[in-house]
């Protein structure tokens, strides 16, 4: 177990992670910037989980957390174990060999946010009694005003925002590591994990794109028959 | 007994085609001040990365023959034990400030702190260090809001601070002025009378042709030729395999084609034009 | 670019000599005693007693409340809200709107909830302006934490405002190239890879050289680490910790007793 989790760390991963948490929160601020509908604050935590390891990301997700937390938005600090198992679920999933093609990181992504939905809903209920300070409460207001119980309106409000900000993030975390240079990412513990397969060619990104913008439609269409009814 | 010793040594990176390093045999004595120069792609920041136990501990690839400083062999050694020897800083001083300090003084504790060196004695290292190479005053500053030259120097410092056995310097002037550059030379030229041995890569050829001991000259892998430097720096070799030379011995060798250069020798430095062209 | 994100205020106070681990078992204590402690009043009573107390002991009240009114306060106002109208609980209707009903037991609920994350925030924020961060970090190296995570901590404290100043510059860059953060949503989705590549591709090719700038300094070297600075840890500051934690575990203690 131990040396499971010494083989993510390299003096490589140790440099890597500062940047990755900055990438992380820089990205997040220009995102909210362009006023996009998603939150895009995981790219690092998934590089580093994918050319790591699932502890490395683990780590580099909950520092950015807490990071974010004290620099920028107070109210993030109590989502850490998220921001963690995020980095960890996407190590895995790389590990797994699910980080190598456009299709397969769609899986990913879609992965990582189940399993960030699951670990959100615990600290939402019992921290906020379902209700958050995020925008996305919202709709579970209206859940719970429909009379559903607290866990499945906190859960299906998580399932409805999650998939399309997580994919997205897997996509460009994906997208980063095919635009580096080769020998630059040589040095990672876990550099093998992120030999793509064959040609990744443009048709699968396309379809991947495509992927996420049916999932944004889909979600704004539950979004439009939710508060519509 | 040669300090360094470089037998056969060829090296080929990971996802590369041919080998950067091919076949390459030096010896260099202690207290030594040896430069090397080539062109672009010669292979001169690899050959700094094999003294200082970089290739192949860290970046893999293809390695054969063997490196030798100070009896130990690099491929027996580990890097956490080979770097204790062997210092290396770099061109790019951004690149080499740790970040995980505030000041300088704390920048140049880094590497003390992480070899275990008792407070007192690491304190005093520090203060005699930065008094070498003249950047007591930016003790209390952020290594962050230096000039590149600044930095540079804070490098060296770095290095110098943890007392290696080796030195190799791969450009370590290249954000420096004259006056700079001319300081780090003379400390470097210090440190080796006081017995360390120096490999520093370079290019500003008047300086090596006043502070080094002997200079190789590296193209396409290979040690294409080596010797004193005013033999090395003024042969016509260099010129015909595209190595820069000193602006006094382009003028000079102009000069000589037209009848105006009437010593044997070339100069490589001001002073040695101006005496050449006085007589 | 040479600023750096960090909040320590340079002081000289009784809470500003504490050593760094007494003062961060003391901002858990106070976050898990108001997260804990089952009696309804008490994140408000710490505020009182402890936070507001602790900001003038430190000589930082001024600075103190100037952050809690710009920063803590509107983010526990903004839960409060949220809290108050959301919240489902409750049969005292006082205020209704639409679906949502304020009762009560929710303004009682979104007040306690306030207050708790009040209590985290100022605590921590109190933390970090009385520490210095590599007084922190040395103290817990010194400790047994690993010296990676010193590294990593105060590397990610320099390297932020770097990013973020390099991320405005690009921001302001693409405006002035036409990106109009009010244009259509396909547009400014967009603009997104222009905006992240230049940020995040030159930080990512020089981890290999500031890799081997440090392990050239001895970064993975298996010596026990020493350390420049000499972190006081008075006889006082372990029995302040003790009681800390005894607090803490009484806490949660009474929290876990079914009652």
């Amino acid at each position: 177990m131990l040396e499971k989790i010494k083989n993510n760390f390299n003096t490589q991963t140790w440099v890597l992670i500062p940047i990755a948490i900055a990438i992380n929160i820089a990205v997040g601020q220009i995102v909210l910037v362009l006023k996009l509908p998603v939150f895009l604050d995981s790219i690092g935590t998934v590089m580093v989980a994918v050319l790591c390891g699932p502890w490395a990301g683990a780590l580099t997700g909950a520092l950015s957390n807490v990071i974010w937390g004290i620099a920028i938005d107070p109210g993030a600090l109590p989502w850490w174990p998220v921001a963690a198992m995020i980095g960890y679920m996407a190590g895995r999933m790389a590990q797994w060999g699910f980080f190598k093609s456009w299709w397969k990181v769609v899986v990913t992504g879609f992965v990582v946010a189940l399993t960030a939905a699951i670990v959100s809903t615990p600290i939402a209920v019992y921290l906020f009694g379902g209700i958050t300070a995020s925008g996305s409460s919202f709709i579970t207001a209206y859940l719970l005003a429909t009379g559903q119980g607290i866990w499945s309106a906190v859960v299906s409000t998580s399932f409805l925002t999650e998939p399309v900000d997580k994919i997205t993030t897997a996509m460009i975390a994906f997208a980063i590591i095919l635009g580096l240079p080769k020998r630059t990412i040589g040095g990672y513990p876990k550099a093998q994990q992120v030999e793509t397969e064959g040609q990744t060619n443009n048709t699968q990104m396309y379809i991947a794109i495509g992927v996420v913008v049916l999932l944004v439609l889909f979600a704004a269409f539950m979004l439009r028959n939710i508060l519509g009814g | 007994m040669a300090f360094i010793n470089l037998q056969n040594v060829t090296y080929k990176y990971p996802l590369t085609k041919g080998p950067v390093l091919q076949n390459i045999n030096l010896q260099v004595r202690e207290g030594e001040f040896v430069s090397v120069i080539g062109p672009n792609g010669a292979g001169k920041s690899t050959l700094c990365y094999a003294l200082a136990g970089f290739v192949p501990h860290f970046f893999k690839g293809e390695f054969s023959g063997e490196i030798e400083v100070d009896g130990k062999q690099s491929s027996k050694s580990t890097l956490d034990e080979w770097v204790l020897n062997v210092g290396l800083a770099f061109q790019n001083p951004f690149n080499q400030i740790s970040g995980a300090k505030y000041t300088v003084f704390e920048e140049l504790a880094f590497g003390l702190e992480n070899i275990g060196v008792p407070r007192d004695e690491m304190k005093v290292r520090v203060e005699e260090a930065m008094a070498l190479t003249g950047i007591s005053d930016l003790a209390d500053r952020s290594p962050y809001s230096l000039s590149g030259g600044q930095q540079q120097r804070v490098a060296l410092t770095s290095i110098l601070v943890m007392r290696p056995r080796l030195l190799v310097l791969d450009e370590p002037t290249s954000q420096m002025d004259p006056i700079g550059t001319r300081e780090v030379f003379g400390v470097v030229r210090r440190m080796a009378e006081q017995g360390m041995t120096v490999v520093m890569v370079e290019h500003k050829m008047e300086w090596i042709a006043e502070f080094a001991d002997r200079v190789i000259a590296l193209k396409e892998g290979q040690i294409l030729m080596e010797g004193r430097p005013n033999e090395v720096l003024t042969s016509d070799l260099l010129t015909e395999n595209g190595f820069g030379v000193s602006r006094y011995t382009s003028t000079a060798r102009e000069a000589k084609k037209r009848g105006l250069w009437r010593k044997d020798h070339l100069p490589v430095t001001l002073d040695e034009a101006v005496e050449g062209f006085k007589k | 670019m040479h600023e750096r994100l960090s909040f320590h205020i340079q002081r000289d106070s009784f809470l500003h000599r504490l050593n760094p681990l007494t003062k961060l078992v003391l901002t858990l204590a106070l976050i898990l005693i108001a997260f804990t402690f089952p009696w309804y009043w008490t994140p408000h009573i710490l505020v009182l007693i402890a936070i507001i107390p602790l900001s003038i002991v430190g000589k930082v009240f001024r600075e103190f409340s100037l952050t809690a009114l710009r920063l803590i306060i509107p983010a526990a106002g903004f839960l409060f809200l949220m809290q108050a109208f959301f919240q489902p609980i409750g049969e005292d209707v006082i205020f209704k709107f639409y679906f949502l009903d304020i009762t009560s037991e929710s303004l009682m609920f979104a007040f306690r909830n306030a207050m708790r994350v009040f209590v985290m925030v100022s605590a921590f924020t109190l933390f970090l302006v009385t520490t210095h961060p590599s007084e922190l970090m040395s103290d817990l190296t010194r400790r047994g934490l690993p010296g990676q995570f010193a590294y990593v901590i105060i590397s990610t404290l320099q390297i932020l405002p770097q990013m973020q100043a390099k991320a405005q510059t690009i921001i302001s860059a693409q405006r002035s190239r036409g990106l109009d953060t009010e244009s259509s949503f396909f547009k400014r989705a967009g603009s997104l890879i222009p905006l992240i590549g230049p940020l995040v591709f030159g930080s990512l090719v020089e981890v290999e050289e500031r890799a081997i700038a440090i392990e050239a300094r001895g970064f993975t070297s298996r010596h026990v680490k020493t350390s420049l600075h000499e972190i006081p840890d008075s006889a006082f500051d372990q029995f302040l910790r003790w009681a800390l934690l005894a607090l803490i575990i009484v806490s949660i203690g009474l929290n876990l007793w079914p009652s």
